[in-house]
C-alpha cells in the first residue's frame, strides 16, 4: 500500500537536495520505470516523493572542458538527436536509437536509465566502454557538494547503486575520445528498439597500426550489473587485430561472463551470442 | 485514502484543474477522473502504446506518466487532434486506407503518426515504421497504417 | 418529359471496389466507446481472487475482512452460489472454485465495490488456505497410468465414490481419467495404402500456446432491472447462443436475457465461449443489486484467457515414386489445460486438413485431449489448422525430396480439383487450389529462388536465405457444427431511401457492417452511406449462430442479399403500379428506378418512398430473410459437407536466417487466396495482412511461456507481437473462384491468412539453411540450437487408444 505523506516538485536543484536530505525520497524523472515497477510492487514508495522533472539546469548536452557533459534529466530522444553526441560518441547515439519506443525515448531521461540500474540498461554499456564517469550532487551541511565516479563501478546490483541517499544525479561526463578512437554497440534483439536486450556489447578503443589500445568492453545482461571485461580487453589490449586475436577475444569473452537462464535465454545461448557477436563486432572493426 | 495533489495543465488546449492521487497515472486521470476515453488502456506498462499522448509537443504512453507530472504541462489527447483541423488529412488517411479494424490501436497509433509527421515531414516508410514501433496493432499488420502515415505525409508535401 | 429530366444511370458496381469502413472515422477520432469506457450510473467494480496455487485442495476461504473493507458491496465465493452451474463445452467447469484450484488462473472469490481500487484492496484482505497437490504439468504426464486427476469423482464420507444421476456434470462427477475428449477418424485402407508406399516419413511435431492479445482486455457489465430481468454488455462474438447459456445458469427464461455487445476491440475467436469472469460478473450484480462492471487487467488478461491449442502431433505420411500421396496416419495429444472449452474441438478442423487438403486415398487420424494443470485452450483464428498445415506441409516438403520431385510440382499433382469429393465427404463446388499454388509460385518466383538457396547454403556468410511454400483448405462457407448455421437480416427502407440493414452477425473490427452494406446497396442501387447498421442488441437483432469459421460475409451475407432482393421486389412492384409499367422491366440504380434495358431513370427511389410512406395508403418497404446454408451436420464419423464453400490459399514464405543468432527475419510473403469473389477489396486486404502478420507472429515471436503450470510471460514486454517495423513485405493477390452459393460469388476468408505461415517459414528455413525444424516458434535460441545440433528433435511416442 502507498505510504506517501509529501510530493514535492522542486524547481532547482538547491531545492531539491533540500528535501533528499531531510529523508526517505522516491525520486520520479521521466517514470517510465518508477511507475510500472511501483505498480508491480518491485518497488515500494518512500514518504516523499520527489518529480525532478522541472528541476531547472539539469537537461542537455554541453561541452564541458575535455569531456561531454549530459545533463540528468535529458531524455533518451534528445541524447539520440543532439548534434555534440553525433559528433563525439556516435556509439551513445546508436545505443539510443535501440532503446525501447519512441515514446519511451521522449519520457525516460538518461539519469534514470542508469539510476534504474538495470543489467540491461541500453545505455550503460556504451557509456562504460566511453569511460563515462556519473557526477552526483548532495547538500549534506547547508551547501551543495559534487563527487564524480566511473559509470563502471557506480552498479552494486539490479537496481542498485553507490549513490547514497542524500544524493542526486545530476549529469553524466563522457571524456571526448582520443583521436582514432573506435566504439561499437550491439544491442541483440528480434526488433530494432522495443526488446529488453537479451546481451549486448560495447566494444571501444584507440585504433593505431591494427591494433586496438585502451581497450574497454562492457556486456549488458550477462551478469546482476552490466560489467567490464577484463580478460576480453587484456586479449585485444595492443594486438594486432588479425583473425586470431579477434577469435582469442571472442572465446575470451565467452569464457569471463556468466550469465543465468530466463525467459529470453538460457545462459548458453547467451554465452554463444557474446561469442558470436563479439567476433562479428571485432571483425567490422578490423575491415573498417 | 492516498496522498492527493491539486495539478493545473492545458489540456487540449483548456485549463484544467484537477485533484489527482499521487501515484494515479496520466492515463488514469484523463480516463476516470476527466473522463476522455479516447486514451485507451493495452497493457500499463509502455508496450502497447495504446494511451499515446502529446506533452509539451512530444509523445509519451500516459500510462507510464504520473499524473502529478501534467502539473503545468501542455497535454494533447486523441480527443484534441479529432477537433484539430490540421490533423484532419491524417485520420482521414487512417480512413480511407483501410487502417482501421477492431480500431482500439487506433487512437494511439493516429497520436503517435501524427507526431512523426511533425518531427519529419518527409519520412520514408521504413522510418514511419521505426516511430510505430511502440504501438501495437492486432488486426491489421501494420502495412495499412504505414500506408496511410506515408499518403498523409505525402499529402503534406 | 424530355431526356435531359430522365437522365441515364450508369450501373456502378460496388463489387470489388476499395470501401471504406464504416465506424472507421469514429474510431479514428477516438470516438468509439469500447466496454472499457462505458460507465453505466450506479456501477460497482468488480475484481477476482485468482488460486496463487497450480494445483491444491482449497482448506478454507475468509472473506471477512475484505467485507469489512468500506467502499466494498459484495465479495462472493463458491459457498455464496450453490446453485452455480458448470459450463464450458464439456461442463467441467464451475466459475467459482470451492473445493479445488486446477490452475493458476483459477476463480476462487470476487468482489464488487464503489472503485476498482477498493476492489483490489478487499482482495489483499482474503485468506486462503490451500493444501498443494502434485502438478500434472504436460500432456504426457497427465495419460501415464497413476497419473494425478485433474477431475476426480468426488468421494461420500466413508471415502468411497459418490453414486450420482446419470448424465451429471464432469463439474460434479469427476472423470475417472485424465482424457477428456477423444477423436478418430478412418477413411480409406491404410495398410494397404501403406504397403504401396515406395517412400514413407515419420515424424513428431510440437506446436506451442500463443493466445489471442487483442487490443482491448476482456470486460463485461451486467445488471438486473427491477422485474429481474439480465441486460449484459459483452463482447462476445456469439450473442444468441450465449443468452440461452446465461438464462440457463441463473435458471431463467431465455426470454429474460439481453445482451448488447458495444464496439470490440479484437476478437479472433476468443470470444467464443462463457468464461467464469462474466458468470461471475452477473453474480456479483445479482447479490449486489447493481451494475456492476469487470474489466481484465494485462496481466490478467494473459493468464486468464484462452490460449491456442498446444498439440503434438506424430505424423506418417506415404507416396509413390511418381509423386501420388498414399497415406498419412495422424496422433495427436492435445493439452487441455484444466478445463474444456472450444481448443478441445480443434480436431474437427485438424483432420479436414489430413483428409482433404491433398487428393490421399487412406487417412488415419486420433487425437487425445488430456487435463493438465495448464492455462486452458480456447478457438483461435485458424482453429487447429495452423498446427495441421504445420504438419502436413512440411512432410510434403519432405516427400517431395525423398522422390527428387520438384516442390510445387508434388503439391499440384496432389492438389484438388473442382468437383472432387474427399474420403471426408466434403465436396469442392468451387476450387482454386491449383491457380493458387501456380501463381503464388509464380509471383514470388519460387522455383529459381529455391534451387538458389540451396546452392547458396554452403557460401561464406552467416546470413542464409530461404524460401517455403505451404497451402492450406479451410471452411469458406461456414461450418454446420450446431443443428443451425444461420443468419437473419430485417431490413428496412425509410422514407427518404435510407436502409436500416439489422443483421444477427456482429461486427468485432473485421468490417462485417461495411461488406453486409455493400452487398445490400449492390442490390438496391444505393450509396454505402444510404445504409445504417444494427447489429449489437439481441432484443433487437433477428437469429445469427455467431462470428466464427469465417463465415460472417458468406451466411449474413447472403442473408442480406437475400432480405435486400424482397425489398428490391417490392419496391419495383410499387414502382410499376405508380408509372404503369411492368416490374420485369425496372431496375434499381445510383438512387433511382430506372427502365433495366436503357438505364432512363423512372423516379427517384427517395420520392418512390416518401410517397410510399407519406399517403393514407401507407406501404412501407420491410422485410425479413433467413439463409440457412445448404451444409449438413457431420455424422459419427466426421464425415458430411460440413460447408456450403472451402477456401484454398498458398503462401510462399521468404527468410533470411542469420546462423550466428538464429535470428530469423520474414522479408516477404506472397500470398494468393481463393476468396471466390473479391467483395471489398480493402477490407479483404486487411484481414489477409493482419492475418499474415499474426501467422508471422505463431512463427516467428510469440511464445506463451508455462512451466509447471506456471505463465512466466503474462506481459507484451516478453510475449512478444510482431511490431511495425518486422513486418514482411506483402504481395497479396486474389484467385476469383466464383463460388456458386457464395453471396455474389465470395467465400469466407477470415482464418485464411494466418494458416499457413508457419509451415512456409519452416520450409524457408530448411531451405536456407538445411536443418528442419519441429517445433515452434522458431525463436532465435531455438533456431540457433537446431542449427547447432543441441536441441532434441520432438519426440512422442504415439500414443493409440485402445
Amino acid at each position: 500500500m502507498t505510504t506517501i505523506e509529501r510530493y514535492a516538485a522542486p524547481k532547482s536543484l538547491d531545492e531539491a537536495l533540500g528535501i533528499l536530505q531531510q529523508g526517505e525520497v522516491t525520486i520520479l524523472a521521466g517514470g517510465t520505470d518508477l511507475m510500472p515497477q511501483t505498480r508491480a510492487g518491485r518497488i515500494a514508495f518512500k514518504p516523499t516523493l520527489m518529480n525532478i522533472r522541472d528541476v531547472a539546469g539539469l537537461s542537455g548536452v554541453v561541452l564541458d572542458g575535455d569531456a561531454l557533459r549530459i545533463g540528468a534529466l535529458t531524455t533518451i530522444t534528445e541524447v539520440l538527436d543532439d548534434p555534440l553526441v553525433k559528433e563525439f560518441v556516435p556509439v551513445l547515439a546508436e545505443a539510443c536509437d535501440h532503446f525501447a519506443s519512441d515514446q519511451i525515448r521522449n519520457a525516460g531521461t538518461i539519469g534514470g536509465n542508469i539510476n534504474n540500474a538495470s543489467p540491461a540498461g541500453d545505455t550503460l554499456v556504451p557509456l562504460i566502454v566511453l569511460d563515462a564517469e556519473v557526477e552526483l550532487a548532495s547538500k549534506p551541511n547547508g551547501s551543495v557538494t559534487t563527487r564524480c565516479m566511473p559509470l563502471a563501478e557506480y552498479f552494486t546490483g539490479p537496481g542498485r547503486t553507490r549513490r547514497a541517499a542524500g544524493e542526486l544525479l545530476t549529469a553524466v561526463r563522457i571524456p571526448l575520445p582520443k583521436p582514432g578512437h573506435v566504439a561499437r554497440f550491439y544491442k541483440f534483439g528480434t526488433r530494432p528498439a522495443l526488446d529488453i536486450s537479451t546481451i549486448s556489447i560495447g566494444i571501444a578503443g584507440v585504433m593505431r597500426d591494427g591494433a586496438l589500445s585502451d581497450t574497454r568492453v562492457a556486456f549488458g545482461a550477462v551478469a546482476p550489473t552490466p560489467v567490464r571485461a577484463k580478460q576480453t580487453e587484456a586479449a585485444l589490449e595492443g594486438r594486432r587485430l588479425d583473425q586470431s586475436t579477434i577469435e582469442a577475444a571472442a572465446n575470451a569473452a565467452r569464457d569471463e561472463v556468466n550469465p543465468i537462464d530466463d525467459v529470453r535465454a538460457t545462459a548458453w545461448y547467451r554465452k554463444e551470442l557474446i561469442h558470436n557477436m563479439t567476433k562479428r563486432m571485432l571483425d567490422h572493426v578490423a575491415q573498417a | 485514502m492516498s496522498l492527493k495533489h491539486d495539478i493545473e495543465f492545458a489540456l487540449n488546449g483548456v485549463r484544467k484543474r484537477v485533484a489527482v492521487d499521487v501515484t494515479m497515472t496520466a492515463l488514469d486521470m484523463l480516463r476516470d477522473v476527466v473522463g476522455l476515453t479516447g486514451t485507451k488502456y493495452g497493457c500499463g506498462e509502455g508496450e502497447c502504446g495504446a494511451c499515446t499522448i502529446r506533452v509539451d509537443g512530444q509523445t509519451v504512453n500516459a500510462c507510464l506518466m504520473f499524473a502529478v507530472a501534467c502539473d503545468g504541462h501542455d497535454i494533447v489527447t486523441i480527443e484534441g487532434l479529432a477537433a484539430d483541423p490540421k490533423a484532419d488529412a491524417l485520420r482521414e488517411a487512417f480512413v480511407e486506407h483501410g487502417a482501421v479494424q477492431c480500431g482500439f490501436c487506433t487512437p494511439g497509433m493516429v497520436v503517435q503518426a501524427a507526431h512523426i509527421l511533425e518531427t519529419n515531414p518527409n519520412a520514408d516508410a521504413a522510418t514511419i515504421k521505426r516511430g510505430l514501433e511502440g504501438n501495437l496493432c492486432r488486426c491489421t499488420g501494420y502495412k495499412k497504417i504505414v500506408d496511410a502515415v506515408e499518403s498523409a505525409c505525402c499529402g503534406g508535401r | 418529359m424530355n431526356a435531359a429530366e430522365k437522365p441515364v444511370i450508369v450501373a456502378d458496381s460496388l463489387i470489388g471496389q476499395r470501401i471504406q469502413k464504416k465506424d472507421a472515422p469514429e474510431k479514428a477520432a477516438g470516438k468509439t466507446r469500447y466496454i472499457q469506457d462505458m460507465v453505466v450510473p450506479g456501477m460497482l467494480h468488480a475484481k477476482i481472487l485468482r488460486s496463487a496455487r497450480v494445483h491444491a485442495r482449497i482448506l478454507s476461504i475468509d472473506t471477512s475482512a475484505a467485507k469489512a473493507l468500506p467502499g466494498v458491496h459484495v465479495v462472493i465465493t463458491a459457498a455464496d452460489v450453490p446453485d452455480q452451474q458448470p459450463i464450458g463445452v464439456a461442463r467441467d467447469h464451475l466459475p467459482l472454485k470451492g473445493e479445488r484450484v486446477r490452475s493458476l488462473r483459477d476463480e476462487i472469490a470476487a468482489v464488487a465495490a464503489d472503485s476498482e481500487e477498493i476492489a483490489e484492496a478487499a482482495l489483499r484482505l482474503i485468506r486462503v488456505e490451500y493444501e498443494d497437490l502434485p502438478i500434472v504439468a504436460g500432456p504426457e504426464d497427465a495419460i501415464k497410468p497413476g497419473a494425478p486427476l485433474i477431475h476426480p469423482a468426488p468421494l461420500d464420507a466413508e471415502g468411497r465414490p459418490k453414486t450420482l444421476p446419470p448424465k451429471t456434470p464432469v463439474a460434479f462427477a469427476g472423470k475417472a481419467d485424465n482424457v477428456a475428449m477423444r477423436f478418430d477418424y478412418t477413411h480409406g485402407d491404410l495398410a494397404a495404402a501403406e504397403a504401396e508406399s515406395d517412400v514413407v516419413v515419420e515424424d513428431t511435431f510440437q506446436l506451442h500456446y500463443v493466445t489471442h492479445c487483442c487490443m482491448g482486455v476482456s470486460g463485461v457489465i451486467a445488471e438486473f432491472d427491477a422485474s429481474g430481468n439480465l441486460l449484459m454488455y459483452s463482447n462476445t462474438q456469439v450473442p444468441f447462443l450465449h443468452k440461452r447459456e446465461f438464462a440457463e445458469y441463473l435458471d431463467i427464461d431465455p426470454a429474460r436475457v439481453r445482451i448488447i455487445q458495444p464496439p470490440i476491440g479484437g476478437g479472433f475467436g476468443s470470444k467464443l465461449d462463457i468464461y467464469p469472469f462474466e458468470v461471475i460478473c452477473i453474480f456479483l450484480a445479482r447479490a449486489a443489486k447493481r451494475p456492476v462492471k469487470m474489466v481484465f487487467t494485462r496481466e490478467e488478461e494473459f493468464l486468464a484467457s484462452p490460449t491456442r491449442q498446444p498439440v503434438l502431433l506424430t505424423l506418417r505420411s506415404g507416396c509413390r515414386k511418381d509423386g501420388t500421396l498414399t497415406f498419412r496416419q495422424v496422433h495427436t495429444l492435445h493439452d487441455n489445460g484444466a478445463y474444456t472449452s472450444w481448443g478441445a474441438t480443434t480436431p474437427f478442423v485438424m483432420m479436414q486438413t489430413f483428409s482433404s487438403l491433398y487428393r490421399v486415398p487412406a487417412c488415419d487420424y486420433h487425437t487425445t485431449v488430456v487435463y493438465t494443470n495448464n492455462p486452458y485452450a480456447g478457438s483461435f483464428r485458424g482453429y487447429g489448422n495452423l498446427q495441421a498445415t504445420f504438419a502436413i506441409e512440411q512432410h510434403m516438403d519432405m516427400l517431395a525430396e525423398k522422390i527428387g520431385m520438384d516442390p510445387l510440382d508434388f503439391r499440384l499433382k496432389n492438389a484438388q480439383d473442382a468437383g472432387e469429393v474427399t474420403g471426408q465427404g466434403m465436396t469442392f463446388k468451387s476450387c482454386g487450389f491449383k491457380e493458387c499454388l501456380t501463381t503464388a509460385a509464380e509471383r514470388s518466383d519460387y522455383r529459381r529462388k529455391h534451387a538458389d538457396n540451396i546452392a547458396n547454403r554452403n557460401a561464406r556468410g552467416p546470413v542464409k536465405r530461404g524460401i517455403g511454400i505451404a497451402s492450406m483448405l479451410h471452411v469458406g462457407g461456414g461450418a454446420k457444427i450446431y443443428p443451425s448455421d444461420g443468419c437473419g437480416t430485417i431490413l428496412k427502407l425509410d422514407d427518404f431511401a435510407n436502409v436500416t440493414l439489422i443483421t444477427g452477425a456482429s461486427e468485432i473490427g473485421q468490417g462485417s457492417e461495411t461488406v453486409l452494406s455493400q452487398l445490400v446497396c449492390e442490390e438496391l442501387g444505393l450509396p454505402i452511406s444510404a445504409v445504417t447498421v444494427v447489429n449489437n442488441d439481441t432484443a433487437i437483432t433477428p437469429w445469427d449462430v455467431g462470428v466464427h469459421a469465417s463465415r460472417t460475409t458468406f451466411i449474413a451475407g447472403n442473408s442480406a442479399i437475400g432480405a435486400a432482393r424482397m425489398a428490391k421486389a417490392k419496391i419495383l412492384a410499387a414502382a410499376a403500379r405508380k408509372h404503369d409499367c411492368d416490374e420485369a422491366s425496372l431496375d434499381l440504380r445510383g438512387g433511382f428506378v430506372v427502365k433495366a434495358d436503357s438505364g432512363e431513370a423512372v423516379v427517384e427511389l427517395a420520392r418512390l418512398m416518401r410517397s410510399l410512406h407519406f399517403s393514407d395508403k401507407a406501404e412501407l418497404v420491410m422485410t425479413t430473410f433467413y439463409y440457412e446454408p445448404p451444409s449438413v451436420h457431420q455424422d459419427k464419423g466426421f464425415k458430411g459437407d460440413v460447408s456450403a464453400a472451402y477456401a484454398w490459399a498458398t503462401q510462399v514464405v521468404e527468410v533470411e536466417v542469420d546462423t550466428d543468432t538464429g535470428i530469423v527475419k520474414m522479408t516477404k510473403v506472397t500470398g494468393t487466396h481463393d476468396v471466390g469473389r473479391v467483395l471489398n477489396r480493402l477490407g479483404l486486404e486487411g484481414q489477409i495482412e493482419g492475418g499474415v502478420v499474426m501467422g508471422q507472429g505463431y512463427a516467428l515471436t510469440e511464445n506463451l511461456i508455462v512451466e509447471n503450470g506456471v505463465t512466466r510471460n503474462p506481459n507484451f514486454r516478453d510475449y512478444k507481437l510482431v511490431t511495425a517495423p518486422e513486418i514482411p513485405e506483402m504481395d497479396i493477390s486474389f484467385v476469383e473462384s466464383m463460388d456458386g452459393e457464395g453471396p455474389r460469388g465470395a467465400k469466407g476468408v477470415g482464418e485464411a491468412p494466418s494458416i499457413c505461415i508457419a509451415a512456409a517459414a519452416a520450409n524457408a528455413i530448411y531451405n536456407a539453411t538445411g536443418v528442419r525444424i519441429f517445433g515452434l516458434p522458431f525463436t532465435p535460441e531455438a533456431v540457433y540450437r537446431a542449427l547447432r545440433g543441441v536441441t532434441s528433435k520432438p519426440h512422442w511416442q504415439a500414443w493409440k487408444p485402445e
